[in-house]
Parts: C-alpha cells; sequence; structure tokens
C-alpha cells in the first residue's frame, strides 16, 4: 500500500494534467485549474518546511560556534528582520517609506547585482579554459569563438579587409551549425522529456519511492 | 483654413456603424470564446477610428465593454467570455454589439477615475456612437482536439507509452537491453567513491525550478540512485534547494534512498537544505557550502540559469570532480567549459534508467530511441517534401492552438 498508493495517484493525475492537451472543454479545464491549484497551496505550504529547515539547519551551528557561525547569525538576524518588517507593513510593505522596502531596495537588490555581476568575471575565467586548443574540437571552438567576439565588437568591422566579412561569417555560425545544434538538443530532450513523464505516470521508474519498486 | 474646415467636418460626421456582424465559436474550442467578425464601414480610417466590443447577458442589454480602442481596419475578435467558469458561470448565450468610434470624438470621463466601469462605459458608448444592433452567439466546446497536429501527437505519446510497457515486459522475462555507455553517467559513481576515499560530501543541486519542470522531475529520480549509492559507499550528502516544495520531496527520496541502502540511521535532515527561493541568494549560499564544506563531487543535474556558471566556477575553483546535466541549452556551453563531464539534453532523462541498470528502465529507453528514429526519418522527408512543395508532414507537426 505504501508503494501503490503514489502510483496509482500519480497515473490518475498524470494522465487527468496530459489530458489537458488534447481535451480542450471547459468542464475538463476545470478540473485541471483545480489540480494547479492545490500544487500551488502546496508549494505555498512548503515554504513554512522551508523556514524551519533554514532555522533548524544553521541555528545549530550558530550555538555550537561552528567554522563560519557569524555569517549564519547574519543570515538568521536577516531572516527575522525582513519577515518582521513584511508583516508589520502588511499590504503596505512595498511603499514608499516602509521598512520592507528599504531592505529590498538598499540590501536585497545591490546584494543580488554583485552575485550576478561576478558572472563577468567568471565567464572570462571559464573562457580562458575552454578555448585552449587542446584537440582539434577545441580548436574549432576557440575559431568560432574568436571570429564571433571580433564580429560583435566595434573594432571587428573597422579591421581591413576580414572587417566587412567577419559579420557575414559570425551571422553564419550564430544561424546555421550553432542554431542547427540547438534544434538537435531541443528535439532530443523534448522526447527524452516525453519518455521521463511516461516512466513515471505508468510507474515504470519508481526511483523516487527508493529503487526495489 | 482648408485644414480646419477639414478637420471640423471630421469631428461632426457620424460614424457609420460596421455591418455584417457574426458570432461563432471557434472551433477545437473549450467553449470559452467566441470568435466576432464584421465589415469595416467605408468610412473606416477616416471618420472611424476604431471599434469597441460591447458585451451582454441579455438582448437588451445592460452591455459591458470588453474591448475598447481596437483600432481601424480591425475586423476580427476573439472573446474570451469568462476566464473562470467556476466563478463566473459559462451561460447559453451572448449578445454582441461593436460601436465605431468617431475620430476626435471627447473621451468618456468616469464617475470616479480610480474605478472603472464597464458598464458605464459602454452605456455612453451606446449613446454616443453609432453601433451594430445586437447579435446573438452560443459557446460551443468540444471534447477532443481533432486537429491533425494534435491528433499525431496524442497518437505519438500513445505508441510511446505502449512500446515502453512493451519493452518492459520483454526485459522482465529476461531479454537483454543494450545501452551505449554514457561517460559522464559512469562519473557520478566514480564521483561517490572519490568522496568517499576523501572523507568529503558530495553536493547535489536540482536545479532552480519549480518541481514541476520535467528537468527538476527527472533530477529527484537521479537524486534517488545517488543518495542510495552514497548510502551504500557510506559517504555524505548534501543536497541545496533553491524551491522549498523541491526541499520537502528532495527529502523523501534520500531518506528513501538511505533506507533502501540498508543505512536509515546515515540519513540525516540536515544535509537536504533549502537555501532561498531568490536565485542569487541561493547561488551565494550554494558557492558557501562549496567554501566551507569542500564536497569532493558536486552534481548539478537540473535546470540552471545565470547561476550555472557561478556555481561550476566556485566548484573548479574548489578542486571537485563535477558533473553537469541539464537541457536548458543556453548553459550548456558554461558547464561544458566549466565541468568534467555534461549531460547534454536527453542524457539527464537517461541518467536514473543507466543508473540504475534496472532491465525494466533501460529498455523504456529503447521505446523512445524508436520515436526520435520516426522524428528523424519525418524531418528529412519533410525537409525533401516541402522543398518539392508538399506540406503533408509539415501540418502532421503543426499544432496550432490549443483551445
Amino acid at each position: 500500500m505504501r508503494r501503490t498508493a503514489p502510483l496509482v495517484v500519480t497515473f490518475v493525475v498524470g494522465v487527468i494534467m496530459v489530458g489537458e492537451y488534447f481535451i480542450p472543454h471547459y468542464r475538463y479545464r476545470m478540473i485541471t485549474a483545480e489540480l494547479i491549484e492545490w500544487g500551488l497551496v502546496l508549494a505555498a505550504a512548503a515554504f513554512v518546511l522551508g523556514l524551519i529547515n533554514l532555522v533548524q539547519v544553521n541555528l545549530p551551528k550558530v550555538i555550537r560556534r561552528e567554522q563560519d557561525w557569524a555569517y549564519k547569525l547574519v543570515m538568521l538576524i536577516a531572516l527575522v528582520c525582513t519577515i518582521t518588517a513584511g508583516a508589520l507593513g502588511g499590504k503596505d510593505r512595498l511603499g514608499d517609506g516602509q521598512i520592507y522596502k528599504w531592505i529590498f531596495d538598499f540590501l536585497f537588490t545591490p546584494l543580488n547585482a554583485t552575485m550576478f555581476s561576478l558572472l563577468a568575471f567568471y565567464i572570462a575565467s571559464a573562457a580562458f579554459r575552454a578555448f585552449r586548443a587542446r584537440n582539434v574540437d577545441a580548436a574549432l571552438l576557440l575559431g568560432a569563438a574568436v571570429v564571433v567576439m571580433i564580429a560583435r565588437v566595434p573594432i571587428g568591422e573597422s579591421i581591413p579587409v576580414i572587417g566587412d566579412y567577419l559579420p557575414k561569417i559570425m551571422n553564419w555560425i550564430m544561424d546555421v551549425p550553432n542554431i542547427a545544434a540547438r534544434r538537435a538538443i531541443f528535439i532530443g530532450a523534448a522526447l527524452g522529456a516525453v519518455a521521463t513523464g511516461l516512466r513515471v505516470i505508468l510507474g515504470i521508474e519508481r526511483s523516487h519511492l527508493g529503487s526495489d519498486g | 483654413m482648408t485644414t480646419l474646415l477639414i478637420h471640423l467636418w471630421v469631428s461632426l460626421a457620424v460614424a457609420a456603424p460596421p455591418t455584417g456582424l457574426t458570432v461563432e465559436p471557434p472551433p477545437h474550442n473549450g467553449g470559452l470564446n467566441l470568435d466576432l467578425s464584421w465589415e469595416l464601414p467605408e468610412d473606416d480610417g477616416g471618420a472611424v477610428s476604431g471599434y469597441a466590443v460591447l458585451r451582454a447577458t441579455d438582448e437588451a442589454g445592460p452591455y459591458v465593454l470588453v474591448a475598447d480602442a481596437l483600432p481601424a481596419g480591425t475586423h476580427t475578435f476573439r472573446d474570451k467570455v469568462t476566464t473562470d467558469p467556476r466563478v463566473d458561470p459559462l451561460l447559453d448565450t451572448y449578445w454582441y454589439r461593436i460601436v465605431s468610434l468617431e475620430l476626435g470624438a471627447a473621451p468618456f470621463v468616469p464617475a470616479d477615475p480610480d474605478t472603472p466601469d464597464p458598464e458605464a462605459h459602454a452605456s455612453w458608448m451606446l449613446s454616443s456612437f453609432a453601433a451594430t444592433a445586437p447579435v446573438v452567439g452560443q459557446p460551443r466546446a468540444v471534447w477532443i482536439n481533432t486537429r491533425l497536429g494534435w491528433l499525431h501527437l496524442m497518437a505519438l505519446i500513445g505508441v510511446v507509452g505502449g512500446l515502453m510497457l512493451y519493452y518492459a515486459r520483454r526485459a522482465q522475462q529476461g531479454e537483454e537491453i543494450f545501452i551505449r555507455r554514457i561517460p559522464g553517467i559512469d562519473a557520478i559513481e566514480e564521483g561517490i567513491g572519490r568522496a568517499t576515499e576523501m572523507g568529503r560530501p558530495v553536493l547535489y543541486v536540482p536545479g532552480i525550478d519549480e518541481l514541476q519542470d520535467i528537468q527538476t522531475i527527472a533530477s529527484m529520480l537521479i537524486l534517488g540512485q545517488v543518495s542510495e549509492t552514497v548510502a551504500e559507499y557510506q559517504a555524505d550528502l548534501i543536497v541545496s534547494c533553491c524551491i522549498p516544495i523541491v526541499r520537502e520531496v528532495a527529502d523523501e527520496v534520500v531518506k528513501a534512498g538511505f533506507y533502501q541502502a540498508g543505512h536509515p540511521d546515515a540519513y540525516n535532515p540536515a544535509d537536504v537544505r533549502f537555501i532561498s527561493s531568490e536565485q542569487f541568494a541561493f547561488t551565494a549560499g550554494t558557492n558557501g557550502i562549496i567554501h566551507r564544506e569542500k564536497p569532493a563531487t558536486n552534481l548539478y543535474l537540473g535546470r540552471f540559469f545565470a547561476e550555472s556558471l557561478i556555481l561550476a566556477e566556485t566548484g573548479f575553483v574548489n578542486r571537485s570532480i563535477q558533473i553537469a546535466g541539464t537541457a536548458e541549452a543556453t548553459q550548456l556551453p558554461f558547464f561544458v567549459a566549466a565541468c568534467d563531464y555534461t549531460l547534454i539534453g536527453e542524457e539527464l532523462f537517461a541518467v536514473s534508467a543507466y543508473l540504475s541498470r534496472d532491465p525494466r528502465l533501460v529498455s523504456s529507453l529503447k521505446a523512445s530511441d524508436f520515436i526520435k528514429i520516426y522524428v528523424v526519418v519525418c524531418l528529412l522527408l519533410g525537409t525533401l517534401l516541402n522543398t518539392l512543395g508538399y506540406t503533408y508532414l509539415v501540418q502532421l507537426f503543426t499544432l496550432g492552438e490549443g483551445g
């Protein structure tokens, strides 16, 4: 029963949700809309569990003064402050002069932007490693990357003789081999996704329940 | 002077209403839409600057405004009669009128500017402009979308499902199923072994998308196999989650994996962690885990976005063995550049079957391979036929709207 019940629920709900694509009748869509809403409610309720997990994982480390406990303390203080500010602010928490909005605008947004901006440096370091011409494949990658990079910057077009051709070569690389490879990945992934979905719905795949099913 | 006279003439002219209004339910429709079409009046684009669509549940009204300021030249409109039939039940009939909006006419001024009043707006339009006579429309719902493309897709899914069950049955009867070697998947077990030898944990990141995303589902299936192997090797596993519901499912999956491996006591719920549902806060938190807990093996399997390279480069600096897998084409180059092994697209969906060595699962890969062959043949044949002017195969793969 411990195994059968989840398999039956998965099969029934899976078939109903797949059916949505082929059965346009509004009465059927009312059923699927209801199921989706149940899912949303469950996902929202999981936030409370996530919050509990966050405290369960980090608070003991602060109490035991484990490595980098101070960062976890900052995180827990930020968590309490943000929840308190949001709760006190209520519906108007995003209004001007609200503490919650201040936290969002002057702490969260700059920190978010800082993390995102790190990407530029990581791209540079990863590209440096990826573009070493160790074999034919890597050399092709390097060649294509150099052409695309130079053609994308204004200085590329001002290079004598080849400057006029660079954008055309770049467009060809982006539109022909690049798109072809991407489409191959998309088609393969889509078929893989269908197969995975069906494996779960039909109960062939039971890894999530323990493999001995 | 002439311009002034023309402007005066235009503003005084009474715009004629459209003619020939028809209201029909669209084919293959779920019953919530009605298609309106009308013939344009002669002064369309001149005295008539546009059109408004009014709807009522009774011929006499009251009418409500459902579309305002459709530009001149518009002669069709699809109206969704109710957005949610659970709240606003669908009726048998709806009445429509189309209003010709006059060029230069004064705009409607509602009694309360902060509260839209579609009924008062419609009433004002009917008293100010010319409108068609009321025309009735009856929504009609169909149960099955009978468009060729959708029927074809339905048949394909049915065939895949049938083939899966067929091959699963044959595998259960003992038939050997060949599956090609995928180095990236072999490396997962090697990576777990390495972590065990080094006495350091394995970090598993199931992407940052919601649970209903198929890549996250595939990742949860892989996590089941990974956690079982980790438990068998008696290594440590840290799962870093961005979505709370994903953490809850991951927690259950890891628990089941440890239980299945015969080491339920080794399972620690604090190792399946919710970090943050914000993308870069999650990235910062996971980077912190990589820096502090120094996992020997990092597995990034699921749907990733801009955080992919930040995570993978941090793992590279930490000298972890890194195996990534995603069907997100834009992130694949980053993983290829920064990770030791990358599972591309469909390989992600084959990992669970490959790792399990379960004949039923492995055999299911064969079913999807047959469909892949079918799609490739259709692609080649479709290209050839389309070049020759025959579009039948293209129509077979054209879905159109879903209704």
